[in-house]
């Protein structure tokens, strides 16, 4: 250390001095970094409280989302399958387009709708800020285009890479693919999802919100066994969604289960050409087990309209179509069955010993019972029970009914199935009504009038049926009186007949006077098929009456009578009995063509099956599955 | 502050340079854009590098090639087996200027041949990633390439372009697992998306229904529908066929790839059977105009994903056929019932004029 000069020694601070003084300078400077330093923790801890306490929930939800994607596997429903096992409804995969706002860049919308058909930019930028607006969550995927088509498809797939437009994704969807033109649209029914209503009910509480169930008809009714089990895959994504390795778990969907039904395609499609342009329906049905070949209801509606969401304006049409095409009339429709009851009518009357086949009834055009002038359509002059049948005359029946009475009409009505459901498998069955006097007095309160008899006696009045009752009644009644519950679902428990201890000679009786209908020039003779024996009754049932359609013949003519033809081959132990309605058709024997057309179908494949050589189910189409 | 940055240069370059590089990142993440600017900056410095490298591995094979061609044997029994081997080695060597010059005569050929108009390029490098298959090539936005172009060898296609710098390419290849390309089937005009599948030489076709007709052997060519490919490149021959739970599983032996994969062309205007009316512009992603319809191709339903109909339909259609050819009025009164066992007239076409 150099020596001090004491003079100088004023002129240098002291050491001790200007160390405190540095060390002042220093500790000010220490001071305001350690403040700051807090301040910086403090915030940070903040930062941390508010990012892991706080929201800690919900940012592990966000980066467990980030992190793992759960890719929904739909399971399809199962298939409708005919007799035969050919296709009635399939499902075919339909891809809807989906944008991610959360990756979406504004730039990439004009080249996404380039690649796309039918949608412009302007429309997709609508949506992106129509969804803004009304403060959608960001991750919530836009719906740009449902069901694309393969051109739409393979653009989106090979510019869905993170590269080009990660913001693309696709839903796959698997629409059910129903028969175009409403072929057996009201059996079949239609898929939508489900509402809210019918979450809250017993049959759809298992389901969740947006899951697809079966609204109307077999859809309905097997629901349950249609519906697969869904599937999932859990995968590790990136930032940009995409995925690495191996999925996490990858757990395959269950398809729903095939129905095959007893429906018969050729029958079908022969019954759908008969009717079109046509209002009114067409049931066939096996009377040894109940199967339903056949059942077509028109006008119909095509279910291809609701397997996406229906369109409101597709809906309005609908159900504010006067001819309500949504009706399944083969089941619903109630309508009073005219001369085709004569049957029922026959058979009380010959079981109850009230009516013989050799009773005669004169008829010079119509008769007078209670002070009211009953017409028949003809003067059918001096009629047994046979020609009453074979000519359908209502003067013998006026006659016939009035001596039977309106109860014992009713006991053997009720007892073929009139005025109650048949029990099929398919959801809103109608009852159809068969009167009598105990009814009226509690349904009416009042009493039954012995004129109104007459009118039941001819199937008019208050007596009404659906075309599957009507089926299901003439087809057990001509079997020897045993009536199937009519089913559409092949190899399903068939619950044991209903048995009349019917006489065979009464059953007899009414079978030959349907065959003369057809084959002895009566009403039905448009039904005949040389080689075949097709027995039959016509029926023309009148909606208003005749005072009132001369009064205004517009109503008149709206309300033309409905023809309604029953037929059934062969003669002896029949297979098939086909009933036919043509409304406002005006007469019963407009619709004899019908059945007879699908009654041929009927022999000419059960021919062409009996061939020798390979079966051969149809001309036209094998099984394609 | 300038004794400051003299004394702490190392550390200041650093923290400067880090700084630089979050600025960089704030700022391309606040964007979400396509900046990559570092990735330019990296890719515009290896590229290069990588050129040089490759010339100088090439250089140096070829002189240590002509070292033992050249050089001189000491003893006659040694002669002999060198001069073995340096044939041995020659007709190597030939071989592989064969095999480029063949790979360069046909990718010349095809080029001068294809309607499209392509850009020949070399594979000059390739990524690692979680299973991606990504390749540069040496071409770049100086060379006019544009992402999403569709890059292809004669062969079939190869990949499509996903990022583009200025000397060099960016691509992805057919086996990637998430590339896709639209497809038609040769024989039965069946429509789908072929996908690549992680593994060399092999991808898989998609949405094709169990009822479509594909056979073992048929082959797959782009249909034009992604608007990458033009219609009609070979993609590949099905391998194998079968039934799936939703639609048929399809496999395919890529043809792109069967004689390596070296040089590519990339196609920067693709013909497919018309040339485009006009040019796509102010597009993010190169996009070719729509393929034209096939005149030969049934016409497609909006449900052509699926099947168009199912058998209700065809049976119903072949009934009114039937009634219609025996002049018969379903459900009218008149000449009776058809014979539906009658067969059915099949239409003849007419033959088509040359």
């Amino acid at each position: 250390m150099p020596p001090i000069d004491p003079e100088n020694q004023s002129k240098h601070s002291p050491p001790s001095r200007l160390f405190r003084d540095d060390t002042r300078f220093a500790l000010g400077r220490i001071a305001v970094f350690q403040y700051l330093a807090v301040v910086i923790f403090v915030f940070l801890i903040g930062g941390f409280w508010v990012l892991q306490i706080r929201d800690g929930d919900f940012n592990k939800e966000l980066a467990e989302r980030n992190r793992i994607k759960t890719v929904p596997l739909l399971a399809p429903r199962g298939k409708i399958l005919d007799r035969d096992g050919r296709v009635i409804v399939d499902n075919h995969s339909a891809f809807a387009l989906t944008l991610s706002r959360e990756t979406l860049k504004p730039e990439h919308i004009a080249a996404i709708a380039e690649g796309l058909q039918n949608i412009k930019a302007e429309e997709i930028r609508a949506l992106v800020a129509r969804a803004e607006s009304r403060r959608v969550a960001k991750y919530v995927p836009l719906v740009i285009k449902q069901d694309l088509t393969p051109a739409e498809l393979a653009f989106v797939e090979s510019h869905a890479d993170p590269d080009t437009f990660p913001e693309m994704e696709l839903i796959d969807k698997q629409s059910r693919l129903y028969p175009h033109g409403g072929l057996a649209a009201h059996v079949i029914g239609y898929v939508g999802e489900v509402s809210e209503v019918e979450l809250n009910s017993a049959e759809f509480a298992k389901y969740s919100q947006g899951e697809i169930v079966g609204k109307e008809g077999l859809e309905r009714q097997y629901n349950d066994l249609l519906t697969g089990v869904n599937g999932q895959r859990r995968v590790v994504v990136d930032s940009m969604g995409r995925e690495h390795g191996r999925p996490i778990e990858n757990k395959d969907f269950t398809p729903g289960n095939n129905l095959q039904l007893t429906l018969d395609l050729d029958l079908q499609s022969v019954a759908e050409l008969a009717m079109e342009g046509r209002r009114g329906a067409v049931v066939a049905l096996d009377p040894r087990n109940g199967e339903v070949l056949a059942m077509v209801s028109h006008p119909a509606f095509d279910p291809n309209l609701f397997t996406g969401r229906i369109r409101a304006a597709d809906w309005n049409e609908l159900i504010n179509n006067p001819e309500s095409p949504l009706m399944n009339r083969a089941i619903q429709a109630q309508f009073a069955p005219g001369s085709t009851f004569k049957t029922i009518v026959t058979i009380a009357g010959l079981e109850t010993g009230l009516l013989e086949p050799s009773t005669t009834v004169n008829c010079p055009g119509g008769a007078t019972f209670y002070g009211h002038y009953f017409k028949c359509d003809e003067v059918h002059g001096t009629v047994d029970l046979h020609r009453a049948i074979v000519h359908s005359c209502d003067t013998f029946f006026f006659t016939v009914g009035n001596r039977i009475g309106i109860d014992h009409i009713a006991e053997y009505a009720e007892l073929a199935g009139i005025g109650k459901k048949t029990g099929i498998d398919l959801p809103n069955e109608k009852d159809g009504l068969m009167p009598s006097q105990r009814w009226k007095l509690h349904v009416k309160r009042e009493k039954w009038y012995a004129g109104e008899t007459i009118s039941v006696a001819i199937g008019q009045g208050a007596v009404t049926v659906t075309p599957i009752q009507l089926a299901s009644a003439v087809g057990g009644l001509v079997s020897g009186g045993v009536w199937y519950k009519p089913h559409l679902v092949k190899n399903a428990h068939i619950d044991p007949p209903r048995r009349a201890d019917l006489h065979p000679e009464n059953v007899a009786t009414i079978v030959s006077g349907m065959c003369g209908v057809v084959n002895e020039g009566g009403t039905g003779a448009s039904a005949a098929i040389p080689g075949l024996e097709i027995c039959g009754k016509t029926g023309t049932a009148q909606r208003i009456s005749n005072d009132l359609a001369k009064s205004n013949k517009a109503l008149g003519l709206a309300m033309r009578d409905n023809g309604w033809f029953v037929g059934f081959a062969p003669r002896e132990n029949p297979e098939i009995i086909i009933v036919a309605l043509w409304e406002g058709s005006g007469k019963g024997a407009l619709s004899a063509p019908i059945v007879r057309d699908v009654i041929k179908a009927y022999f000419d494949k059960k021919a062409r099956l009996a061939r020798p050589g390979p079966a051969q189910l149809s001309l036209f189409a094998e099984p394609s599955r | 502050m300038e004794f400051f940055l003299n004394r702490y240069r190392n550390l200041s370059v650093l923290v400067a340079a880090i700084l630089a590089q979050l600025v960089l990142l704030a700022y391309q993440v606040k964007t979400n854009g396509d900046v990559r600017l570092i990735r330019v900056w990296a890719v515009g410095a290896v590229t290069p590098l990588a050129r040089v490298i490759e010339t100088g591995r090439s250089g140096v094979s070829h002189f240590f090639s002509d070292y033992f061609v050249l050089l001189d044997v000491r003893e006659e029994n040694k002669r002999m087996k060198t001069e073995l081997d340096r044939v041995k080695m020659d007709n190597q060597y030939l071989r592989a200027e064969l095999s480029t010059a063949d790979r360069a005569q046909s990718l010349a050929i095809f080029q001068k041949h294809s309607p499209s108009k392509t850009v020949a390029a070399h594979i000059i490098g390739n990524t690692t990633g979680a299973g991606a298959k990504v390749v540069f090539i040496d071409r770049g936005s100086s060379s006019g390439i544009e992402p999403g172009m569709a890059v292809i060898t004669p062969d079939g296609i190869a990949g499509k372009v996903t990022k583009v710098f200025f000397a060099a390419a960016q691509v992805m290849l057919v086996t990637d697992g998430t590339f896709a390309a639209g497809v038609i089937s040769q024989n039965n005009r069946v429509h789908g998306t072929f996908k690549g599948l992680d593994y060399e030489g092999t991808g898989r076709i998609e949405h094709v229904q169990n009822e479509q007709k594909i056979d073992p052997g048929e082959w797959f060519f782009t249909s034009g529908d992604d608007r990458i490919f033009p219609k009609g490149l070979p993609v590949g021959e099905v391998t194998t066929v079968h039934q799936g739970k939703t639609e048929k599983e399809i496999y395919v032996s890529l043809s792109g790839f069967k004689n390596g994969l070296e040089e590519v062309l990339i196609i920067v205007e693709g013909v497919h059977a018309s040339i485009p009316d006009a040019p796509v512009t102010n597009q993010a992603v190169h996009l070719l105009a729509p393929p034209p319809p096939d005149p030969g191709a049934p016409v497609v339903q909006p449900l052509q994903t699926g099947p168009i109909a199912t058998d209700a339909d065809r049976i119903k259609e072949q009934y009114r056929k039937l009634g219609e050819q025996q002049k018969h009025m379903y459900g009218e009164r008149g000449n009776g019932a058809p014979n539906y066992n009658a067969p059915l007239k099949t239409e003849v076409k007419p033959e088509p004029k040359p």
